[in-house]
């Protein structure tokens, strides 16, 4: 969707931005995190988040479950990714007709390799915004098109305490020219460390259409990372947890992981 | 003696009588020939809707029809179609198994709606009428036939391979390869562009139903059905099991909704023509007794009583009804055999609230048409004469026998 999901769920999935400098020392230049400050520059706060999930390269392991009122369903999964625009999830395990099953990401591209079928099938544009796999995590949020800085007006609104941590509400208005379907998002960053601990995202009337909330923040070098992250539909008894077991950054990944023939083997 | 005497009657101002029949047939003429045609557009509309993907009655899972979720589906439909067979022993049934997906062939891939079918069961050319290939198999066999709009946009033909993906029922992640074997016409642009036909095991098999089923499908047999009165019967032979009985007019509530609106307008405009011919008759009707004023004083004076007067003048009446009535049928019966078959594929195409829209209409009288006109002439003719003739026959003798 935009890099600040990317920066989330990012840190999640596909996008799994790894530092391009040594883990543990900061990109020159990277604003500090203004703890301290009650309503601070909301440019250089954002420049801080977008640039601590960005990175070059990432490998990571996770689990996600989805649990719905009529089903539930566990995945393991890897990731792979490089800048923005390359990535590749593949489900090592789950049940039959999944296990196997990959997608990748290039450049704007979605390609699916279908275990059952021993296919390889392209996405469609218009259904960036259905879901992935089942879960409540979107095509599109896969993607991760969109930037906070270049897409949206942000706005600090004021501090507030959540879940027994001190952190800013700040407001997210898509630019006219932006291609995003959220009239707003709300974005709740915590004060000690610049991660976000949970994102609501706004309908059309400001009617909310769900909630993505970060946990089990660790420390990986300089930067911070939430290692859970779970979406929940405003209007459905249903939710996708992501649990990380493990991730690297800044790895060096051959070009030929991403590649489509590859894909079509199904390797 | 009374009609030998009301048909010489009526020839000696042949005229007046000629005009009256004349008026008459043409308004029996209108109404039938509109009605007729309205009636032939309307049943071939219902015709479509019930032969194609509707039917006379549906079942379904329970709540279905108010939000159509992949999961809410007629638990053992093996086991619900028999009782219903037993019910219904002359109905014709089917089950349909309904659902999304995306389709891939190459690098090419579009959304679609997969119906899964009955292929040995299935009016075929009431779903889809096949261009290219052949339809489906009887058995399941991953063969899939799809739309020619949808065909043309993944660049597929009979004999391609077909992948589809989507999520089935238990979440879990639904893929196959299927076999074009056919490419057809489904009815409307929309439903060319979207439709996949496959085995309804195998979409059962694909969506992960079991032997459920989304909608079974009752076909009632005959031209005059009652499939508001079927779904009632069907729900109470179905009571305890978990499922709902719809009939097509409570499906399509505004087809249904618009059709009888534009019958009641119909019934209108007859009312409208008959008014229109039946203030002429009771001019020409009231003419003629004033005329014959002194012809009746002179009858009453000999004895005839006055119902045999008031009979005269109502059956002079009834006669030239007859006789416009038959004239009106003949003539509606002549244009519409001309004008048959209507060919309205030039002027309608795709789907009208939900109903297919005829290419053609075959014309033919409508016996209700006929009932509509044959009470209404009655009507018109009783409400134009009896006035008149019953003024005729309360005449004093003495007084109209000098009327000049």
């Amino acid at each position: 969707m935009f890099r600040l999901l990317t920066a989330m769920l990012p840190a999640v999935l596909l996008l799994l931005p790894a530092a391009a400098q040594a883990a543990d020392a900061p990109p020159p230049g990277l604003p500090a995190c203004p703890t301290k400050t009650e309503k601070p520059e909301v440019a250089p706060l954002l420049e801080r988040m977008e640039q601590m999930m960005d990175g070059r390269s990432s490998v990571a392991t996770m689990t996600m479950r989805i649990k719905t009122e009529s089903w539930s369903r566990t995945l393991k999964m890897k990731t792979w990714s490089k800048g923005e625009d390359y990535a590749l999830i593949r489900v090592l395990e789950g049940g039959p007709r999944e296990t196997g099953m990959m997608t990748l990401k290039r450049e704007k591209q979605l390609w699916n390799y279908l275990p059952q079928a021993g296919r390889v099938m392209k996405l469609p544009s218009g259904m960036m915004g259905d879901s992935w796999m089942g879960s409540d995590f979107t095509n599109d949020d896969l993607v991760g098109g969109n930037s906070v800085s270049r897409d949206f007006d942000s706005e600090v609104l004021g501090t507030v305490r959540h879940e027994g941590r001190d952190a800013w509400r700040i407001r997210l208005t898509p630019r006219p020219s932006a291609a995003v379907v959220w009239e707003s998002i709300e974005v709740v960053l915590d004060r000690a460390t610049c991660v976000p601990l949970e994102q609501r995202f706004y309908d059309e009337g400001q009617t909310l259409a769900r909630t993505m909330s970060f946990g089990d923040v660790r420390t990986l070098g300089w930067r911070h990372f939430p290692g859970r992250m779970a979406v929940k539909p405003a209007d459905e008894k249903r939710e996708t947890v992501i649990e990380y077991e493990d991730i690297r950054f800044d790895v060096e990944i051959p070009d030929s992981t991403f590649s489509l023939h590859r894909l079509q083997q199904g390797r | 003696m009374l009609l030998r005497m009301a048909w010489r009657n009526l020839w000696r101002t042949k005229r007046r009588t000629i005009i009256t029949v004349l008026a008459m047939s043409l308004g029996v003429m209108g109404i039938v020939a509109l009605h007729s045609y309205q009636r032939a557009a309307y049943d071939e509309m219902v015709a479509g809707v019930t032969r194609g993907m509707i039917g006379h009655v549906q079942v379904v899972g329970p709540g279905w029809r108010e939000a159509p979720d992949l999961g809410t589906v007629v638990a053992d439909a093996v086991v619900v179609e028999a009782r219903l067979r037993a019910a219904l022993p002359a109905a014709g049934t089917e089950k349909r198994v309904l659902g999304a997906a995306l389709a891939g062939a190459g690098d090419r891939s579009a959304g679609v709606s997969v119906t899964g079918i009955e292929p040995g069961n299935t009016d075929g050319a009431a779903l889809l009428t096949i261009e290219a290939g052949r339809p489906l198999g009887p058995a399941p066999a991953r063969e899939a036939v799809v739309g020619s709009g949808l065909a043309r946009e993944l660049g597929v033909a009979p004999g391609d391979e077909l992948v589809l993906f989507g999520q089935a029922a238990d979440g879990s992640l639904a893929n196959d390869r299927f076999l074009v074997v056919g490419v057809g016409d489904a009815g409307s642009y929309d439903a060319n562009a979207v439709s996949v036909f496959v085995h309804i095991a195998d979409a059962q098999s694909f969506f992960s139903l079991e032997d459920g089923a989304h909608q079974i499908i009752v076909r009632l047999p005959g031209e005059s059905v009652d499939p508001e009165g079927t779904a009632g019967h069907l729900r109470e032979a179905l009571a305890g099991m978990p499922v709902e009985v719809w009939a097509w007019g409570e499906i399509l509530p505004e087809l249904k909704k618009t059709m009888e609106q534009k019958m009641k307008q119909q019934h209108a405009v007859d009312f409208i023509v008959f008014l229109i011919v039946a203030l002429g008759v009771l001019n020409t009707t009231t003419m003629s007794t004033f005329e014959r004023t002194r012809e009746f004083g002179v009858m009453a004076s000999l004895g005839t009583r006055r119902g045999r007067i008031l009979g005269l003048v109502v059956t002079e009446t009834l006669i030239q009804g007859l006789l416009g009535f038959t004239l009106g049928m003949g003539a509606a019966a002549a244009i519409l055999a001309a004008l048959s078959p209507v060919d309205l594929s030039g002027v309608v195409q795709g789907d009208v609230l939900g109903a297919r829209m005829p290419d053609q209409l075959i014309l033919r009288i409508h016996g209700a048409a006929v009932l509509s006109a044959g009470v209404t002439t009655l009507l018109t003719m009783l409400a134009g004469s009896l006035l008149p003739a019953w003024r005729a026959s309360r005449l004093k003798p003495a007084e109209a026998a000098r009327y000049v």
